[in-house]
């Protein structure tokens, strides 16, 4: 493995610390603006528990990605790039690009892969430092003078993410049966597991949904997602070493 | 009230949202700083510089990722909410993980759309889930180091499905609030990747590309549905 420079380790340290400290501030403000406006804190105290037990199982292919590309750039680095707004599809084409998504690349080949990787992602945040509040408060503007209209716009985009996620992981398991297909990374993914993994997360969504309903076990439904999640997980698990 | 009175609690929602905007702006630049520093770093620990030709010829991928990230900033915002969009774009993995964690959170808390509650709930949810992640990736980087790839091995095969998991249960949740909004996109959708697997250009048709894809979609069909009084 390539070996990662103290103070790249010390810099990660810095980042991780100042992206906890970001986090804990808006908690904080977000936490007092609820018990101002007079939120039940039981609603409150339940978003907390379920965001933090919903993030544990999705966090885990972060630290894979991290793992996959240690091997061409060291520990360090990948540890920064995920932490951060990179993404481990983004970054692996990045590498390439830069000619360093190979075992045994130079320093000069590493630095400009991340020179590449840092130049590239940081449009989003420049947007939100410069131009979102103007963005935001015209947002709010509209929700104001037309509800119906703003909470058209906001269904059409979560509408649009779901029907192009879903779109993409039916077609491309369908089309994946057979004939699976291994990324830059080398991942390889199979269209059968894909597809009864998605299947297997709609059932467990429906059994919590019963249990809910016709059980009246109301305790299941902050724990429905994590359920359906893990579960699925679990099926994609013993499903790998049949197809691979 | 003051902008830089940061420390109180806002008395309107107003008040509330530009103090979020303070923290978020504050907190973005100092980010990015940091995030910039790390090439530089890298090239003085090192004793080297960049590859000034290749870094050249990655100029057009720089620039791609420069409007797919303007993009994404501009159509996640009205579903993220304040606090939410500024962690986002530093911690990154929208999509698959801080959008669905909030989204969740709403569900589960049955929060208004568009409401001050809403924002707050999203807030809240995509904060503990950014330091949540933090720590799992800090926490990993140790049996990494001494497993190294081994452990790597064992887990790759599974990375693949997560958003599989996570999108059947967080479709089958969301379905019947926002049935009308995703059923004509998602019939699109499913056209546009059989027929762009069918001519042999699937693998471009990934996760990322059609969400874009699918809020185009969903907003032109929604433009239409709202105009004929549908929505």
């Amino acid at each position: 493995m390539v070996e990662s420079f103290a103070i790249i380790y010390v810099l990660g340290a810095i980042i991780a610390a100042t992206i906890i400290l970001m986090s804990l501030a808006f908690l904080f403000k977000a936490l007092k603006r609820a018990k101002a406006i007079g939120m039940d804190k039981k609603v409150v105290t339940e978003a907390i528990k379920n965001s933090a037990i919903f993030s544990i199982v999705p966090s885990i292919p972060i630290v894979i990605g991290v793992g996959i590309m240690m091997q061409f750039v060291g520990l360090a680095i990948p540890w920064i790039r995920l932490t951060v707004i990179g993404a481990l599809q983004y970054e692996i084409l990045a590498l390439s690009n830069a000619g360093a998504a190979v075992i045994g690349a130079d320093e000069v080949t590493i630095a400009t892969a991340v020179v590449v990787m840092t130049i590239s992602i940081i449009s989003g945040p420049l947007f939100n430092a410069i131009f979102y509040k103007k963005y935001q408060t015209k947002l709010l503007e509209l929700q104001q003078k037309n509800e119906r209209k703003m909470n058209a716009i906001t269904g059409a985009l979560l509408g649009g993410m779901l029907a192009g996620i879903m779109s993409s992981l039916i077609v491309g398991g369908i089309f994946g049966i057979g004939n699976p297909v291994t990324d830059a990374s080398g991942i390889t993914t199979y269209g059968e597991i894909t597809l009864i993994t998605l299947a297997a997360s709609v059932v467990l969504t429906g059994i919590c949904g019963v249990i809910l309903l016709v059980g009246k076990q109301k305790w299941i439904e902050s724990y429905t997602l994590p359920i359906s999640i893990l579960g699925a997980l679990a099926v994609a698990f013993l499903f790998v070493p049949v197809f691979a | 009230m003051k902008k830089f009175d940061i420390l109180t609690t806002a008395t309107t929602r107003e008040g509330h949202n530009n103090q979020m905007h303070f923290l978020g702006r504050c907190f973005t630049w100092a980010s990015l700083i940091l995030i910039c520093l790390v090439p530089i770093a890298y090239c003085i620990a090192a004793g080297v510089m960049p590859d000034w030709k290749t870094l050249g010829a990655c100029m057009s991928f720089v620039a791609g990722y420069w409007v797919i990230g303007l993009i994404e900033a501009f159509s996640y915002a009205p579903l993220l909410g304040t606090g939410g969009q500024y962690l986002s774009f530093i911690t990154g993995n929208v999509a698959n993980l801080k959008l669905p964690a909030s989204l969740n959170a709403q569900t589960v808390a049955k929060v208004e759309q568009g409401s001050e509650e809403q924002e707050i709930i999203s807030t809240i949810s995509i904060a503990v889930s950014s330091i949540v992640t933090t720590i799992i990736i800090a926490i990993g980087l140790i049996p990494l180091a001494i497993f190294q790839t081994e452990i790597v091995e064992v887990l790759k095969p599974i990375s693949p499905y997560v958003v599989p998991a996570i999108f059947g249960g967080l479709t089958m949740a969301l379905l019947a609030k926002y049935f009308k909004a995703v059923a004509i996109p998602f019939v699109l959708c499913i056209i546009i990747c059989v027929v762009g697997n069918l001519l042999g250009f699937g693998s471009s048709l990934s996760q990322s590309t059609m969400i874009i894809v699918g809020m185009v979609l969903s907003g032109i069909s929604t433009v239409i549905m709202y105009k004929l009084g549908k929505i």
